[in-house]
């Protein structure tokens, strides 16, 4: 959920908005990462009006309104200007006029003036409301960038996932957050992993406590955020489960309805875990770029076993 | 079994390092899964770092839900830690 004083309070430098009017409107909610430029309900055609919408008027808006007279003025915008409107933005330098000044007091409807062009407040509100919008959860984790691939490990609480990570630092890679990795959907398509304003880049090593890795190891080994690519969990070895030998058989894990990479990987003293995972990580960039290790392999394999003559 | 319930933070600095380290330190033989959910944020109980990023003050109300084998047990010793306000 999103208020009109969240979006006034973070974005209204980047907006450049303004309050004019409706000021007891800042906590109007709202409801739908949408936009409506309301010319045609302007007109008098009301049908389909998205009433829950942020109105955004523009040249033609207001040049329409300018030139109609103050009770039509005011009929026209009575059905659009009412209590589920969240808030009314006018783009290019345009002031409210009184019409709708007295309305928007009427119904709480903050009015927000700014100088930019309609078309570039079109875009820059719709990026950030759907931004705002996006569905997030936060999940129990080490997110690191290795090799540029985001690894999201996770495991059992003290299997060794921050140990790992440590190692992964000392190699020159990057931590993006441990224990807890906030992830967000972006575009529909992927998940963007950071960590809590709080905790991002300390990490919490058993036997030595909280450490802040940016001051440790430099700020090159951190990152705000990043990509989640694959997850991989660690897991504590067990001599009787059968674990993959091959890889030929892909698993995945669903994050926010996103499907992910997923593999497990059975940790035992003497199994560099750091090692393993750029393998894991560098494998992966392999398989991003058209190349099955597994996969190339059994070829070679059926090509033989099936007779072909074909050189290798 | 599964168990829910909310408590509220009584000592007067909050939930801060000392009482996530005592939290921690009850919840680290316990078999069950603990999560504490505060301001719309669920957490693992049993990681440090996830307690101190609720930065949850005096008066918060936390929810907290356990499930596992040993339920009752761990719920009963950190509600009696939430009411002796973490021995502050």
């Amino acid at each position: 959920m999103y208020f009109v004083k969240d979006l006034y309070t973070k974005h209204s430098h980047a907006l450049g908005l303004e309050l004019t009017a409706g000021k007891g409107g800042l906590d109007n909610k709202i409801r739908v990462p949408e936009l409506e430029r309301p010319g045609l309900s302007l007109s008098g055609y009301l049908k389909n009006h998205a009433k829950r919408r942020i109105l955004i008027f523009g040249t033609q808006e207001m040049g329409y309104l300018r030139d109609l007279d103050r009770t039509t003025c005011i009929a026209r915008l009575a059905p659009i200007l009412n209590k589920q409107t969240p808030a009314i933005i006018i783009a290019d330098r345009y002031r409210p006029l009184k019409a709708m000044k007295e309305l928007a007091e009427e119904h709480s409807i903050p009015i927000f003036c700014t100088k930019l062009r309609v078309m570039t407040l079109l875009n820059k509100l719709t990026l950030l409301l759907t931004e705002g919008f996006a569905p997030s959860t936060s999940c129990h984790g080490t997110l690191v960038e290795v090799f540029g691939v985001g690894v999201l490990i996770q495991g059992d609480s003290a299997v060794g996932k921050s140990e790992a990570a440590l190692g992964l630092i000392e190699r020159g890679h990057r931590l993006i957050s441990d224990d807890v990795v906030k992830v967000k959907k972006k575009e529909d398509s992927y998940l963007e992993g950071s960590g809590g304003v709080l905790t991002r880049h300390h990490m919490e090593i058993r036997g030595i406590g909280i450490i802040n890795v940016a001051n440790l190891y430099g700020a090159v080994c951190v990152r705000d955020q990043k990509s989640i690519d694959i997850v991989v969990k660690l897991e504590v070895w067990q001599d009787d489960h059968f674990y993959d030998r091959v890889g030929l058989e892909e698993k995945y894990v669903k994050i926010l309805d996103i499907k992910l990479p997923f593999q497990i990987l059975p940790v035992k003293t003497g199994r560099n875990v750091v090692l393993l995972l750029e393998t894991i990580a560098l494998n992966h960039r392999l398989k991003d770029m058209g190349y099955n290790s597994a996969q190339e392999f059994n070829t070679k394999v059926l090509e033989l076993t099936m007779g072909k003559k074909k050189k290798l | 079994m599964k168990i829910i319930q909310k408590v509220q933070v009584k000592n007067r600095l909050g939930l801060h390092t000392r009482p996530a380290t005592t939290i921690v330190k009850i919840l680290q033989n316990c078999k069950s899964s603990v999560s504490f959910t505060y301001k719309k944020e669920t957490i693992n109980a049993k990681s440090i770092l996830s307690l101190l990023m609720l930065a949850a003050g005096k008066n918060a109300k936390i929810i907290i839900e356990v499930d596992g084998e040993d339920a009752e047990k761990t719920m009963e010793k950190l509600v009696e830690a939430f009411e002796n306000h973490f021995g502050e």
